[in-house]
C-alpha cells in the first residue's frame, strides 16, 4: 500500500463524517485546515529520525473510517475493570464518552466534560481549549486527531483540590469490526492541586482497531499529579498516542507507564518543565512478544530553573516482539541548576527479538547535572547459574530474573491493588507464571 | 561408599588449559580439604563439578553417586544433593532470599519424591537455621544477596547448604574475607552437616578454616593437578612453608 493510496483513505473518511460533526462552521473550518496539512504533509514514516522504529505499513493498512458505534453494557464492562477502591470512573469507548457507564461525579473539585456536547454548546469555547497541534512531525497523529475532532473529554481539578481516591480513565477499543477512531482528552489541574489519575487502555475484540489519542495536561504551580498508564488492548490493536504535558514552577509530576499489549503501540511524550522547581518521574515497561511493536518516544524540555527530571525505563523483547525508547532531554539556557537522569534498560530474550534505545541529552547551559545510560543485554548468566545450581527449573529461573529485570519499575506504582494488578499481568507474560506467583 | 569419583579430568576455559588431569575420591562420611596457590585450578574445579557455564571438560569423568555427573544439567546436579557454596555469591535484586530458599527447598523434595513444605513448616525451619547461622532475620526478605556484606553473603551460602542438606558439599572459598566470630559461624555450619551419609570439599588457600573443621584429607592443586595427598598434618605443613616447594617438587618431577 503506498502513501498516496493512506491519505486518500483518510480523505475519503473525513468527507463521509464531516457533515455529521458538531461545531458549527468554525469547527468545520479547523477540522478542513487540520486535514489539509496532514494530507499536505503525510504521515510520519522511516525518513523521519523520530519515527525510524515504528512499522508504519501497520498504521497504513488499517481500515481508517470508524467502526459503527456500539452500545456496551456494564456486564460487558466489568471482567475488563482494575481493581481499583474508591475510584471515579470515566469511560471512553472508540474515542466517545460514555456517562452511563460512567461515574456521574468524578470527585470533589473536579468538573468533567464531554467534548461531544462541549462542540455543540459551546464551541468557541472548546476551541480555546483544545490545543492546535503543530507543523512537527511529533504532532502528525495529533493534526490528525483535531482533523476528526469529535468526541473526548475535558478534565478540571480546581486550585487547592485533593480529590479522594483516583480518578479511572478507561480507554475501550470495542474492536468487534475493523475501524479507527480518534480522541481528545485534555485535563487541567489548578494549582495547588492533587491528581492521581490511572489510564487504563482496553480491547474487547480481535478486529484490527485503530485508536489515535491526543492528549494534553497542564499542571498549574505547586500541584502534584501521580499518573498510571497501562496499555492492556490485546489481538491486533493499533495505539497512537500523542500526550503534551505543561508542568508550571513546583509542581510535581510522576508517570508509570506500561505497554503490555496490543499489535503495535506508539507513544509520543512531549512534556515541558516550563516552570521554576518543577519535576518529572517518568518510569516506564514495555513488554513485546509475539509480532508486539512497542515504540516509546519522550521529549522532556527544561525551560525553568533548577527543573528535575528522573527517568526509568525498562524493555524486554521476546520472540519477534519489536521495542524502541527514544528519550530526548533538552536542557535550555535559562534552566540552570537543572537535574536530569535518564536511565535505559533493555533485555533481548531471544534471537529474533529487536530493541532500539537512543538516550538523548541535549544541553544548553553550563549549571547543569545530567546523567544518562542505556544497555541492551541478555539475562546475566552468572545469576542464572546462581539459581539453576539451588536446583530450580531454567525456565523458572529465567521468568524469575526477567520479572527482577522489570521489578523496581512495577514497584513504583503507587496504589498496592494497582501494583499486585500490573505485577500479576507482567508475570503472567512470562513461562512457568504459576512458579513464578509463588514468589510473590 | 564412594559419592565422588573424579578420573584424570582436564578442563579448559576459552584457550586456557585450567585443570590437567586431576584424579580424586571423596567417600561418604569425608570432610575433604582442596588446598593451593591462587591460579592452581581450585574454584574451575568446584565450577566443572556443579555445572558452571563456560567451562569446557576436554577428558577425564566425574562420577557421582554412581553417575556420570557431567552429563547432568546444573540443576539436575543440584537435585541430586550436589550443592556449591559459592566463593563470590552473584546478588538478585528483585529475587526475594527466602522465596528462593523455598523454591530451592521445594525442587529437592519434590526431586525426592517428599511433599512441599508449607508455608508454616518453611518459615520454622528457615527461622531455626537463621538463628543457627546468627544472621539478622531481616535478611530474608532482601533481595537474593542484595546490599549483603561479605560475611553475610557465605553465611548465607551456609544457610541454604544447612537447608538443603546436601550429599555433597563442594565448599569453595568459603572462609576467605570472614572475620573470626563469622569463620565460627562458618564451621560450625558444615560441622552441623557433617554425618556418614554425607561428604564435603571444601576448597580453601588458608589452613585456618581447618582448624575448626578438620579434614580427613588434604589434597594439594597446582598447575592443574593434584601434587600431593595426605593428612590434616600436611595442611599444616603447608602452612609453615608455603606451597612454592611443591611446586619446584612437580617441576622436578
Amino acid at each position: 500500500m503506498n502513501a498516496e493510496s493512506v491519505m486518500e483513505r483518510i480523505a475519503a473518511s473525513h468527507a463521509g463524517q464531516a457533515a455529521r460533526m458538531a461545531g458549527g462552521a468554525a469547527w468545520a473550518r479547523r477540522r478542513e485546515l487540520a486535514l489539509a496539512r496532514v494530507l499536505g504533509s503525510g504521515l510520519p514514516d522511516r525518513r523521519n529520525e523520530n519515527w525510524k522504529y515504528l512499522d508504519h505499513a501497520k498504521i497504513a493498512e488499517r481500515e481508517f473510517d470508524p467502526a459503527p458505534r456500539v452500545t456496551l453494557t456494564a456486564d460487558r464492562l466489568a471482567p475488563c475493570l482494575l481493581p481499583l477502591a474508591a475510584a471515579r470512573r470515566l469511560v471512553l469507548v472508540d474515542g466517545h464518552f460514555e456517562p452511563q457507564l460512567s461515574d456521574a461525579d468524578a470527585g470533589t473539585g473536579v468538573v468533567v466534560h464531554d467534548l461531544a456536547t462541549l462542540f455543540s454548546t459551546d464551541p468557541a469555547g472548546a476551541m480555546r481549549l483544545l490545543r492546535e497541534p503543530g507543523d512537527d512531525s511529533d504532532d502528525r497523529y495529533a493534526l490528525l486527531a483535531d482533523a476528526f475532532a469529535a468526541g473526548g473529554l475535558v478534565i478540571r481539578v480546581d486550585a487547592n483540590a485533593a480529590p479522594a481516591g483516583t480518578l479511572y480513565l478507561l480507554h475501550v477499543s470495542s474492536a468487534s469490526l475493523p475501524g479507527t477512531s480518534h480522541a481528545r482528552v485534555v485535563i487541567e489541574v489548578g494549582a495547588g492541586a492533587r491528581l492521581r489519575l490511572v489510564e487504563h487502555f482496553v480491547a474487547l475484540g480481535d478486529a484490527p482497531a485503530f485508536s489515535n489519542l491526543a492528549a494534553e495536561m497542564q499542571i498549574a504551580a505547586g500541584a502534584t499529579v501521580e499518573h498510571v498508564r497501562l496499555h492492556q488492548s490485546g489481538g491486533q490493536s493499533a495505539q497512537l498516542e500523542t500526550w503534551v504535558i505543561e508542568q508550571q514552577a513546583d509542581s510535581s509530576y510522576s508517570q508509570h507507564l506500561f505497554a503490555l499489549g496490543g499489535r503495535l503501540l506508539r507513544s509520543n511524550l512531549n512534556l515541558s518543565l516550563a516552570g521554576s522547581r518543577a519535576q518529572c518521574r517518568l518510569a516506564g515497561l514495555f513488554m513485546v512478544d509475539g509480532e508486539r511493536q512497542a515504540d516509546l518516544y519522550t521529549q522532556i524540555e527544561h525551560h525553568g530553573a533548577a527543573t528535575r527530571t528522573i527517568q526509568n525505563f525498562r524493555g524486554i523483547a521476546s520472540e519477534r516482539g519489536r521495542g524502541a525508547f527514544n528519550g530526548r532531554i533538552i536542557v535550555h539556557p535559562a534552566a540552570r541548576g537543572a537535574d536530569a537522569s535518564q536511565s535505559s534498560r533493555n533485555l533481548l530474550l531471544t534471537p529474533l527479538a529487536e530493541i532500539n534505545s537512543r538516550p538523548q541529552l541535549e544541553i544548553h547551559t553550563d549549571d547543569v547535572k545530567c546523567r544518562h545510560g542505556a544497555t541492551i543485554g541478555t539475562l546475566d548468566p552468572a545469576q542464572l547459574f546462581y539459581l539453576l545450581a539451588r536446583g530450580l527449573d531454567p525456565d523458572t529461573a529465567r521468568s524469575l530474573l526477567t520479572f527482577a529485570f522489570c521489578e523496581d519499575v512495577i514497584t513504583g506504582v503507587p496504589l498496592p491493588e494497582l501494583r499486585r494488578g500490573i505485577e500479576e499481568l507482567v508475570v503472567g507474560r512470562l513461562p512457568d507464571r504459576d512458579v513464578i506467583r509463588s514468589f510473590r | 561408599m564412594m559419592i565422588l569419583s573424579v578420573r584424570d579430568l582436564r578442563v579448559r576455559a576459552g584457550e586456557r588449559l585450567i585443570l590437567d588431569g586431576v584424579t580424586l575420591d571423596v567417600r561418604a562420611g569425608e570432610v575433604c580439604a582442596i588446598m593451593g596457590p591462587n591460579g592452581s585450578g581450585k574454584s574451575t574445579l568446584t565450577g566443572v563439578l556443579a555445572g558452571r557455564p563456560g567451562l569446557e571438560v576436554i577428558s577425564g569423568t566425574a562420577t557421582y553417586l554412581g553417575r556420570d555427573l557431567l552429563a547432568m544439567p546444573a540443576e539436575e546436579r543440584a537435585r541430586q544433593g550436589l550443592f556449591l557454596a559459592f566463593q563470590y555469591p552473584v546478588e538478585i535484586p528483585g529475587v526475594n532470599n527466602v522465596y528462593l530458599l523455598k523454591a530451592s527447598l521445594n525442587a529437592l523434595r519434590k526431586h525426592r519424591g517428599e511433599p512441599e513444605l508449607d508455608a508454616f513448616e518453611f518459615l520454622n525451619l528457615v527461622r531455626a537455621k537463621i538463628r543457627q547461622m546468627q544472621m539478622d532475620e531481616s535478611l530474608l526478605n532482601r533481595g537474593v544477596n542484595e546490599g549483603f556484606s561479605g560475611g553475610e553473603k557465605k553465611r548465607n551460602e551456609i544457610l541454604q547448604m544447612s537447608l538443603l542438606e546436601p550429599t555433597l558439599a563442594l565448599l569453595d572459598e568459603t572462609d576467605s574475607g570472614l572475620d573470626i566470630d563469622a569463620l565460627k559461624v562458618v564451621a560450625d555450619g558444615v560441622n552441623a552437616l557433617r554425618s556418614p551419609d554425607r561428604a564435603i570439599v571444601m576448597v580453601t588457600h588458608y589452613q585456618r578454616l581447618l582448624d575448626y573443621v578438620v579434614p580427613d584429607q588434604v589434597h594439594v592443586l597446582a598447575g592443574g593437578r593434584i601434587v600431593r595427598s595426605g593428612g590434616r598434618e600436611l595442611a599444616l605443613e603447608l602452612e609453615r612453608r608455603g606451597y612454592d616447594w611443591l611446586r619446584e617438587g612437580t617441576a622436578a618431577a
